[in-house]
């Protein structure tokens, strides 16, 4: 340890550790522009400058690191005239248009002018007034207003290993743009909006929406995929207008992705429900939530136990879960499903993924369905001792940092796949190499799709071969691992399919599930529509909620309190930030639950209290950022499942990760519906050219036992002969009901 | 003090306080007989709200919320989006005249010099609803004070005459 002495206060830090670090330890502020705790130091703004007893030259504190018996000292005459004057000739070309600016009231510069005084510039103002960039649906640029902290270019390289944007020129001429100056190329994730200190990076979504001085900000956890962030949720009068990232917090340290920054919208949706809805003969009638739970209890009655089923959505939180797995036990049936099994439960957590020195991704592109998981990939894969394996039927956004990026047509990559298996397990092949370094690695992690029966299969034999692997199952919805520990992965998602056509079970009740564009279940509509009953609550008319006879409108994540339970087993607390007046699920099951004569709680703590007495993994389980300790990660044995594409033709499809979606929920938001609203074809470049079709052309896809036609979208990514369509769309799901590998012909 | 004889026999200390009563009885009267009669308007009475537009008859306000922030009483209501070039854009612009204690705040805040607090005054009206002004009336106020377009009689002072805003 290094003994420093700030401003006369001694402080102890470790070595390496910056002139920064210590003032923080010693409880001493430092101005700061272009320093960002999460990035490397880079000394461009020279406001943090400070002085060196016994040196004559100022330092930079956030970039040089302590010595020992270093004094220094933050406050002088000097140190505030050297300060001023750097703002002031910051201040030379930025236009002073704070009240229009979209940084108004949070902007780092703004806040530095006032402290360091600076009101009056010496110096001839000339700001530049280029045209405002909109080429990005997302983000607007300005870089009149830069004041080229570099912070931007430095998070989209270090931590989103995209680059989509960097410094071009020299000297005064120095601005942030891509790449001969081409429209911008990235995954819209709006990491650079978040480190912008000044209005220059702004999101087009919240984009002079309301000024920050406004807005109240609620701590609550994302609800729009499996990752789990810890988001701030920033409203007034009940309106919704920004999800913001909390820096440092959280297992997401603060990262976001495209969905929750700009994807919060739906929850304002003028397309949002407020009225119940029971439909009788055809004819749909308002009524209040009370009658409509009425009707379903008294429907109810007339049936017997075992011909009802309960569908929850992973989208509830576990609270509500709890609850409705106690409806199913009031009720008396054993039918309760969900997309989700309990054959696999998560292992991995965040900061074992980031700390790992041997990765290998099997078949999933993770950075696209679960992207703050892809972001701890990332940081693996970028250290120079670690080995990041990436298997995927098309090049990825891994490949920048992958060891070895391994991709094939869909069955190629099955047994490539299978011999790494078999490698790790002792086998001679080419991927002996590979196998060794898993093998030999101190901290070996498998990430893979659990939904993906073949995969799991491999990651099994993997965990056996190699005890030390640690698995990551890379589940797909906020609270997907949540409602299978509440008791609704025990049934097979077949099995319901199986009973709604066979017609044993005559009443679904389904909280937030749509069933209709789930795979595997997508084809039931003719057989919803011939039930008793079909109970559907969803914040939207979705397009089960449109077949149902009895639909209620409920409120969204950011509109109740609970708990999700992310891709790490994670349980944290979602909070109530704004009210819609609408109920929420946990409403509606204990209404239900009291016309059926069982008394259900709907405060969140009297219900988890019943979970810690009743659920065995919850039991003294902290409830804002506890780890689950599942026993294993496999319930049972998984038997070896075929990969092989089914049918016949040219082509091989397989399902993409959703751009910019996570399932049918986000497709509400405006804004990314603009961006990615319906499925699209994605197509290698030299099969588009042998087809002579251009991007957005229509071409038909026809397989055995599906046909359908999609719009073309080019990526020369994608391996030849093989195409992908996202899941979770109407259209889609009924093709990939038959199987997750087909093979089809495309015609234009 | 010591009363003299004198003066308490003559009562000249009644007569010196009638004197100026009755010096009084042949100046210029300092009252106004309102309503009959219009009291004058200083240059730096703070009346109803004006909005200043620019030449072509868009307005100078650009929908930054300082005003609203500032109000003491609340009375400034803004809604604020982006417009269809990336511009801002003000969706609605409102003042309560009822809630608005005319301190002139919002005036000193306006960093583009829109908002000013005018000279009219007189709001008598039947119903509440009529005091909630948007900005189109704040805008018609200007050009009232611009054309001495006044609606109470006795405010004959034009914008352009010699007041130092």
């Amino acid at each position: 340890m290094l003994n420093v002495k700030i401003n006369g206060k001694e402080v102890q830090v470790a070595p390496g550790s910056t002139i920064l670090d210590a003032a923080k330890e010693a409880g001493v502020s430092i101005p700061v522009l272009c320093h960002d705790s999460r990035l490397n130091p880079f000394g461009a703004c020279r406001v943090c400058l400070v002085e060196q007893v016994g040196m004559p030259k100022l330092m930079a504190a956030c970039t040089t690191p302590v010595t020992d018996k270093m004094e220094i000292i933050t406050e002088s005459e000097k140190l505030a005239r050297v300060r001023k004057t750097a703002i002031e000739l910051l201040l030379i070309n930025h236009p002073l248009d704070c009240p229009v600016c979209y940084k108004g009231g949070e902007c780092g510069l703004q806040d530095l002018t006032y402290e360091v005084g600076v009101t009056k510039v010496r110096f001839d103002a000339s700001p530049n007034d280029t045209p405002v960039d909109h080429t990005n649906p997302f983000i607007e640029r300005d870089i009149d207003r830069c004041v080229l902290c570099g912070r931007c270019v430095r998070i989209c390289d270090e931590v989103v290993n995209i680059q989509a944007i960097s410094f071009l020129n020299r000297g005064t001429d120095t601005m942030i743009g891509t790449s001969f100056e081409q429209p911008w190329n990235c995954e819209y994730c709006g990491q650079c909006i978040s480190v912008c200190p000044v209005g220059s990076l702004n999101n087009r979504v919240y984009l002079f929406k309301n000024r920050p001085w406004n807005l109240e900000s609620e701590k609550t956890i994302c609800g729009l995929c499996s990752c789990g962030c810890t988001v701030s949720i920033d409203y007034e009068c009940n309106e919704v207008f920004r999800m913001n990232e909390m820096p440092e917090e959280g297992v997401n340290h603060g990262y976001m992705c495209a969905k929750g920054r700009f994807g919060f919208d739906f929850m304002n949706s003028v397309k949002r429900e407020t009225e119940a809805q029971i439909t009788v003969g055809g004819e749909a009638k308002k009524a209040t939530v009370a009658e409509a739970v009425e009707y379903a209890a008294e429907k109810l009655k007339g049936l017997k136990a075992e011909e009802v089923a309960v569908v929850v959505s992973p989208r509830i939180t576990n609270e509500e879960a709890f609850l409705a797995s106690k409806l199913a036990e009031t009720i008396g049936t054993k039918n309760v499903f969900s997309t989700e099994t309990d054959e696999i439960m998560p292992e991995g957590a965040y900061s074992e993924v980031e700390a790992s020195d041997a990765l290998a991704v099997l078949n999933i592109n993770v950075t696209e369905s679960n992207p703050i998981l892809g972001l701890a990939v990332r940081v693996a894969a970028r250290e120079e001792n670690a080995n990041c394996f990436v298997f995927y039927p098309s090049e990825t956004a891994l490949k920048r940092v992958a060891t070895e990026l391994i991709t094939g047509n869909p069955d190629e990559l099955a047994v490539k796949m299978e011999k790494f298996c078999a490698a790790m397990g002792g086998a001679d092949n080419d991927f002996s190499a590979m196998a060794k370094t898993m093998l030999e690695a101190e901290k070996p992690v498998v990430v893979f799709d659990p939904y993906n029966k073949a995969d799991a299969y491999i990651a099994q034999e993997i965990k056996k071969a190699c005890d030390k692997v640690i698995l990551v199952p890379a589940k797909s919805k906020n609270n997907s691992v949540g409602i299978v520990d509440m008791g609704f992965g025990k049934n097979n998602p077949a099995d319901f399919a199986k009973g709604v056509e066979g017609g044993t079970i005559k009443a679904v009740l389904c909280f937030g599930e749509n069933i209709l564009v789930r795979s595997g279940w997508s084809k039931l509509e003719g057989a919803l529509a011939k039930l008793d009953l079909l109970m559907v609550t969803d914040p939207f008319m979705s397009d089960t909620a449109k077949a149902a006879n009895v639909y209620v409108p409920v409120a969204t994540f950011a509109e109740k309190s609970g708990s999700f339970t992310n891709l790490e087993g994670r349980v944290q607390e979602v909070s109530k930030a704004v009210d819609k007046g609408v109920s929420a699920d946990a409403d509606v099951i204990a209404a239900l639950g009291k016309a059926l004569g069982a008394e259900l709680p709907t405060d969140v703590y009297a219900v988890r209290k019943l979970i810690e007495k009743e659920v065995k993994l919850y039991s003294g389980i902290q409830w804002d950022g506890g780890k689950v300790a599942y026993p294993s990660v496999f319930k049972t044995e998984m038997e070896k499942a075929s990969a092989t594409a089914k049918g016949s033709g040219k082509f091989y499809l397989y399902p993409a990760s959703l751009r910019l979606h996570s399932g049918s929920y986000t497709r509400w938001s405006p804004d990314l519906a603009k961006v990615y609203g319906t499925p699209k074809l994605e197509l290698n470049d030299a099969d588009a050219n042998e087809m002579e079709s251009a991007e957005g052309d229509t071409v038909k896809i026809k397989g055995d036992g599906f046909a359908g036609e999609f719009v073309v979208e080019i990526n020369k990514q994608i391996t030849k002969g093989c195409v992908s369509l996202p899941e979770d769309f109407a259209s889609t799901a009924d093709i990939f009901s038959l199987g997750r590998y087909l093979k089809a012909e495309i015609s234009k | 003090m010591r009363k003299n004889i004198f003066e308490t026999i003559f009562f000249t200390e009644i007569l010196k306080g009638l004197s100026i009563t009755l010096g009084h009885m042949f100046t210029k009267p300092v009252t106004y007989k309102y309503p009959f009669e219009a009291t004058p308007i200083q240059d730096r009475f703070r009346g109803v709200q004006y909005i200043k537009t620019h030449a072509d008859g868009s307005t100078k306000c650009v929908g930054c919320y300082l005003c609203q922030k500032v109000c003491p009483s609340e009375c400034i209501h803004i809604e604020t989006d982006c417009g269809p070039n990336g511009e801002r854009l003000i969706r609605k612009y409102e003042l309560d005249l009822s809630r608005c204690i005319y301190c002139g705040y919002c005036e000193e805040v306006c960093p583009v010099d829109a908002i000013h607090m005018g000279w009219e005054w007189n709001l008598v009206d039947n119903t509440r609803d009529n005091y909630v002004v948007n900005m189109r009336v704040l805008s018609q106020n200007y050009k009232d004070n611009l054309e001495g377009n006044w609606k109470n009689k006795h405010l004959k002072k034009k914008l352009e005459e010699g007041v130092q805003q």
